[in-house]
């Protein structure tokens, strides 16, 4: 057991004074020292190694008194106190307080029943106030997040810009987008174009028209496997950035996307990098006079097969 | 330390009201507690981290503050709003500069934190909460760093932003709800920038301050680890408290940070791309060099398609993060010194050598691309 305050303090001799403060050290939260109170005769700070025997209310010391008289008196300056420092745990292995601090438990609470009852009822309450905010407050948050998809037709330019055949040509419009109570406002978006020669169009649609459903699964538009003209979207099919048409080093003239490198060929088939899927065709029609038009869709990048965004 | 007045002299204003606090909270006793704690093996330079992280938070929620002012946060004004507080405003350029280099330093900080937990093995027993809350401020800060690249809404926020949603996107069954929740919609607009200005403004601030407070308490609850080598007997003899030696060193390192800060904002001022807009013409997207590795990464051929990508983008960076989250458990041995924890020294030189690689090839592959 730890030394106890005011407990008295024996040598081999005879008795020399009380206990009056325990030094504790604060790496191995022991109690490294006693400081006896010499009656009248100032205070010593005696090492716990000097100490035989621990009793309730005696300390029973292996050295003689005039050992103990001897040490250099205590310093108080050289300490702190418990409440003043910083040492984590080391308060729970002091046992050393004089006895028990009490203060009487209010008359109200001592026949109070059905503590748990009441603690569980103040989880309930808050489910009560917290469940039903749930649902209001995800719809709230929700409101923009599922925007109906916009299948106007839009015009972007002349195929009279298309220089070469088998380049991408870049066409930049722009999209008139309405976003909650905000004015209608113009962003700019490209898509990219390719008159395509016949080998290349094989290429492109595999020798079947290709079909454009709504949400519904309607039909919105069918791509003829033979209008030479093919309009790709400008976003990456990889992480959503925006491809350029460039000259490779190795591979020639290619769609070439600069933020993670992927590369496609003027199909729009990936021949280098980590595209999942080749680029995304868009319902395109041409007039006589060869002014284009688009419906602007959107793909959700980084999945093998298309799932539309916008 | 005393504030109470020598005999023969009449209290000063300041100490009857110190002493009237004092009185009444206990002013004296809780600085007592908050600036002796014992700090094992004596004060380090290495120790300066932690109070350098405060440090920089505060001085971003100072900024930040300011920069509010003129910022506003929607797609027609959030760019021309940000050109005005750049060239406009006196000392805007400054401001938001501090606050943008402020950023990095934080990153930079954050990082050399950690690696120092790591490699002074001070997550393990009794610290392990210390390091899962820290993780947490570490997400955090990460946070606010995609986020506040978005508020100046110019190419470079549009295009990091664009490839961070899609990358969320790709998570298993939650990625559409969670990236179409962050968007506001399904492609980037006036909702993303509303919502990304609130969760940088209000909800990672105050996240922040609650995490950073409980990592400080449970800290205090385990204490300081102190150094790896040396017996008791010599720890004890360097031991000595927060208060003077520590917090010196703390103060010159926030005064070195604070230079080197304010320097790159002098030397290297931000300045903005073009507005945002969905068409990139000749920019080319990339992200802030702390994300670069992880950017350089997914080009790799092993990441391509859309399982590839999923390995790449979430399940490398997942098992990371759990690994970090589940370390404290896994490694449980109380050995602390480096050099008697191989694997552990192995892992952390392997880590950084690769995103040392990563991000440096990712900056000399942009020449490739011109």
């Amino acid at each position: 057991m730890q030394p106890q305050l005011k407990s008295r303090v024996r040598c081999a001799d005879r008795e020399v004074g009380e206990v009056t403060k325990v030094i504790m050290d604060p790496l191995s939260f022991e109690v490294s020292h006693l400081v006896v109170s010499m009656d009248d005769a100032g205070e010593r700070q005696v090492p716990i190694g000097a100490v035989q025997t621990v009793t309730d209310d005696l300390v029973q010391l292996r050295s003689s008194s005039s050992e103990v008289m001897s040490l250099p008196p205590f310093k108080r300056d050289d300490y702190v106190t418990l409440h003043e420092i910083e040492v984590p745990g080391l308060e729970k292995h002091v046992h050393v307080a004089p006895g028990e601090v009490l203060v009487p438990f209010p008359e109200l609470e001592r026949n109070v029943k059905r503590r748990t009852f009441f603690a569980n009822l103040t989880y309930v309450m808050g489910l009560f106030i917290g469940l039903p905010l749930v649902f209001p407050v995800l719809k709230f948050v929700m409101k923009p997040m599922y925007a109906p998809f916009d299948n106007r037709w839009q015009k972007i330019g002349n195929v009279g810009k298309v220089k070469a055949d088998d380049t991408g040509t870049q066409f930049e419009f722009k999209h008139k987008v309405k976003e909650a109570y905000l004015p209608e406002a113009e962003i700019e978006k490209n898509v990219w174009l390719v008159k395509a020669t016949p080998a290349l169009l094989e290429k492109v649609y595999q020798g079947k028209d290709m079909e454009f459903r709504d949400a519904t699964g309607k039909t919105l538009w069918t791509n003829k496997k033979d209008v030479p003209y093919v309009a790709f979207s400008g976003k990456c099919p990889h992480l959503g950035c925006g491809f350029k048409w460039r000259k490779h080093k190795v591979l020639g003239p290619v769609f070439l996307c600069p933020c993670h490198v992927s590369i496609y060929d003027a199909s729009g088939k990936v021949i280098e990098g980590p595209a999942p899927r080749p680029l995304d065709l868009l319902p395109i029609q041409v007039s006589e006079s060869g002014e284009v038009q688009i419906i602007d869709m959107e793909f959700k990048a980084g999945t093998k097969t298309q799932s539309r965004m916008v | 330390m005393s504030h109470t007045p020598s005999a023969g002299t009449q209290p000063t204003v300041i100490e009857k009201v110190y002493d009237f606090v004092d009185e009444r909270v206990g002013l004296k006793l809780l600085t007592a507690k908050m600036l002796n704690e014992a700090v094992p093996g004596g004060s380090r330079w290495a120790y300066v981290f932690g109070s350098v992280l405060l440090f920089i938070f505060i001085m971003q929620a100072l900024t930040g503050v300011l920069l509010m002012l003129y910022y506003v946060p929607t797609a027609d004004h959030a760019y021309a709003s940000t050109q005005y507080i750049l060239h406009d405003v006196d000392y805007g350029w400054f401001l938001l500069s501090y606050h943008f280099w402020g950023s990095t330093a934080m990153v930079v900080c954050v990082f050399a934190h950690m690696s120092q937990v790591f490699l002074w093995g001070a997550y393990k027993k009794p610290r392990e909460l210390i390091w899962l809350v820290g993780l947490g401020l570490f997400a955090i800060v990460m946070g606010f760093g995609f986020t506040g690249y978005l508020l100046p809404w110019d190419q470079r926020a549009y295009w990091a932003t664009t490839v961070g949603v899609e990358i969320m996107d790709k998570t298993p069954i939650i990625g559409d709800f969670i990236s179409r929740l962050l968007k506001g919609g399904a492609t980037p607009g006036q909702m993303t920038l509303s919502r990304f200005f609130v969760i940088h403004v209000m909800v990672l601030p105050a996240s922040l301050m609650a995490l950073a407070g409980l990592h400080l308490f449970l800290f205090r609850c385990a204490g300081p680890g102190g150094p790896f080598r040396g017996t008791p007997d010599e720890l004890k003899a360097k031991t000595d408290y927060f208060f003077p030696r520590q917090i010196w060193k703390d103060i010159v390192g926030m005064a070195v940070v604070f230079a080197c800060i304010c320097a790159l904002a002098f030397w290297e001022p931000v300045v903005l791309l073009d507005e945002a807009t969905p068409d990139p013409g000749d920019y080319h997207p990339e992200p802030e060099w702390y994300f670069l590795f992880l950017f350089q990464h997914l080009r790799l051929q092993m990441f391509s398609g859309e399982f590839g990508q999923f390995l790449g983008a979430l399940f490398f960076p997942s098992v990371l993060g759990a690994l970090l989250v589940a370390l404290p458990f896994i490694d449980r041995k109380p050995e602390r010194n480096i050099f008697k924890r191989p694997i552990a020294l192995t892992l952390w030189v392997l880590f950084m050598v690769s995103l040392l690689i990563f991000t440096v090839s990712a900056i000399i592959n942009r020449d490739f691309l011109e």
